[in-house]
């Protein structure tokens, strides 16, 4: 799941080696938690939350696949505004 | 999936006064939703046939940038005569990232900028080679076992390109598509995004799988004609099921030179309908 994600992310980002992503197990359900550069948030949002909602498609295939429920979050830093 | 948390549906005499009144009963600004008009409404004549104007309004999460233009956007009307050389795939304000030819290569977004994008063109074959390969490594990494192959597009009868076309094929690939296609759209995106990234140029090509697409347009042809003959005969206009743009292009197309009727889009975003409506 991981992979998948991580994958996506470090190809369409400006700073792959700052990406993060950690998973959260919560009542049966996995939180994928991923952060990246600042300045590449933007780009993993897209415009109208385009680009992270088609990530979160793709995720969800494979999350199919496994039979889990996967939720992915896109966390924000505290400094960024 | 979605993150957008509070959504209302909301009523007025015309379209600003459906937005106000849904703002109040949210208790947020204008620039705190997304606003999807889902009917224009109409006043009719002397009250006959009037409906009210319908809005949903979607509060964006504190996840979203705030989306670049929250007020309702008016299209311009489809009227293909005017503008036959109206030549992009998709409208620009609905797919930014449509390639076009070198120079207007520019991202248009803050967000996007900071890359330096060449002028040079890549070739053809450049392009699909690096596509199927990032392809490839996707649905790997989805668990997904397929085959991917790249070729271009006949010759777009308005604009004159051929455009590079992924064929996915391989056993039930039916959870790749999604309902109508999204899931499809979702890959198309991001694969799109993954290759323009890669060679530093935005990038159109047209993922298909299974030929979906190839299979939906011809039924969407089909069914432009036989909505636009109900149209002309009843002499009222249809409204069509929501959408994705390229579908919507289709019917807009097909319907480009008809005589008896014009088609129109109206709402916004994935409620984006075509609405054919007879002339005179």
């Amino acid at each position: 799941m991981k992979e998948l994600v991580e994958y996506v992310v470090k190809s369409v980002v400006d700073f792959p080696d700052q990406i993060q992503i950690s998973e959260v197990n919560e009542g049966g359900t996995t939180i994928l938690e991923l952060s990246v550069a600042n300045s590449d948030m933007g780009r993993v949002i897209g415009k109208s939350g385009r680009v992270i909602n088609s990530i979160r498609a793709i995720v969800q295939v494979l999350a199919a696949k496994q039979g889990k429920r996967v939720t992915l979050e896109l966390l924000e830093s505290d400094d960024r505004y | 999936m979605s993150n957008q948390k509070r959504e209302i549906e909301s009523r007025g005499q015309d379209v600003d006064a459906a937005i106000a009144a849904g703002l109040k009963q949210l208790g947020v600004k204008m620039s705190d939703v997304i606003v999807d008009v889902v009917d224009e409404g109409n006043r009719g004549l002397l009250g006959i046939g009037s409906r009210p104007a319908v809005v949903r309004l979607m509060v964006l999460s504190s996840q979203a940038p705030p989306p670049a233009k929250p007020a309702p956007r008016e299209e311009p009307k489809q009227e293909p005569k005017q503008e036959p050389k109206r030549a992009p795939r998709q409208k620009r304000s609905e797919a930014p990232r449509t390639a076009r030819p070198a120079r207007s290569q520019k991202p248009a977004r803050p967000a996007d900028s900071g890359d330096e994008w060449t002028e040079e063109e890549h070739s053809t074959e450049q392009i699909l080679e690096t596509a199927v390969e990032i392809v490839q490594g996707l649905l790997e990494k989805m668990d997904v076992t397929a085959t991917v192959s790249g070729r271009l597009s006949e010759v777009d009868d308005v604009t004159g390109r051929q455009i590079p076309i992924l064929d996915i094929n391989g056993d039930d690939l039916g959870a790749l598509i999604g309902t109508r296609g999204e899931t499809l759209n979702a890959i198309q995106h991001i694969s799109r995004l993954m290759v323009g990234h890669k060679l530093k140029q935005r990038i159109a090509f047209v993922v298909d799988i299974e030929g979906y697409r190839t299979r939906r347009e011809q039924a969407l042809g089909r069914l432009a004609e036989r909505m636009a003959q109900k149209v002309s005969s009843r002499n009222r206009a249809i409204s069509l099921e929501p959408m994705p743009p390229h579908e919507r292009r289709i019917i807009h197309m097909t319907l480009r030179d008809d005589k008896e009727v014009y088609t129109q889009s109206t709402g916004e975003g994935r409620r984006r309908k075509v609405r054919i409506l007879p002339k005179e």
